[in-house]
């Protein structure tokens, strides 16, 4: 039950910084592309690597902030289903080219920020060793 | 019912998520019309716009689609609209949210009442 409970916070808080986050990307960048979800799911992916391969891997935290952290938080941050729901609305508005930068910049950027935070972590372990 | 000739259209431009207590503000300009027998009424749902705060609404991205814009569109005599006006502004001051109100001049090429739902 405890299990349910970190999830259903770690979401929570996720969620509402997704809220507030795809929103403010606005504030700086065009309207006509989804960069607010490109910027959550990207800074999702960036926080959920730290937390696996430096603190996790270095047993800074428990299973509990781990689940609350991987699982409830990032996965409250970050949206498949809007990522979805936008490159269909390019697709039936024949927008192709927008409907294939917003495939390609969200898996790719998301597979980078992770692949960077697995190198910053590889990084700060061997400053924390030294 | 027969409106002939010269008449208004008056246009009105709200939130989607305008409300008056749980009512929507559209929702409530259009019951408010037809108790007066304005000759109708049509809602029209925007897919994308920016108000009085610059802010883009757009159905294409999830997080902007919040409060799309809605068009309510009337058309009726001169009188009967100009009657209408003072209930509209009770509307958007008893909603306190943004709003624009236009009227125009309208030619009635035909206004039939049709009788399929008798």
């Amino acid at each position: 039950m405890q299990n349910y409970i970190m999830v259903f916070i770690g979401a929570g808080f996720g969620g509402a910084l997704r809220y507030w986050g795809s929103d403010i990307v606005y504030k700086f960048l065009p309207t006509t592309f989804p960069y607010g979800t490109l910027f959550v799911n990207i800074l999702g992916s960036f926080i959920i690597g730290l937390v696996i391969y430096y603190l996790d891997s270095n047993k800074l935290i428990n299973h509990d902030l781990r689940l609350f952290l991987t699982t409830g938080f990032c996965g409250g941050l970050t949206t498949f289903s809007t990522f979805s729901f936008e490159t269909i609305n390019f697709l039936k508005e024949r927008e192709y080219f927008l409907a294939g930068s917003n495939m390609i910049l969200n898996v790719f950027l998301t597979l980078l920020a992770i692949f960077i935070s697995y190198k910053l972590s590889n990084l700060l372990v061997g400053k924390l060793n030294f | 019912m027969e409106i002939k000739g010269e008449a208004k259209l008056l246009r009105i431009f709200v939130g989607e998520t305008d409300l008056i207590g749980h009512i929507p503000v559209y929702e409530r300009i259009v019951q408010e019309a037809r108790k007066i027998h304005l000759a109708g009424a049509t809602v029209f749902k925007g897919v994308m716009g920016f108000g009085g705060t610059s802010r883009i609404h757009t159905a294409k991205i999830l997080r902007l689609s919040e409060d799309m814009p809605m068009v309510i569109e009337i058309v009726d005599e001169i009188e009967k609209v100009e009657k209408f006006l003072p209930t509209l502004h009770d509307i958007f001051e008893e909603a306190k949210s943004g709003g624009l109100i236009t009227i125009e001049k309208a030619d009635i090429i035909k206004y039939v009442v049709g009788n399929k739902n008798n």
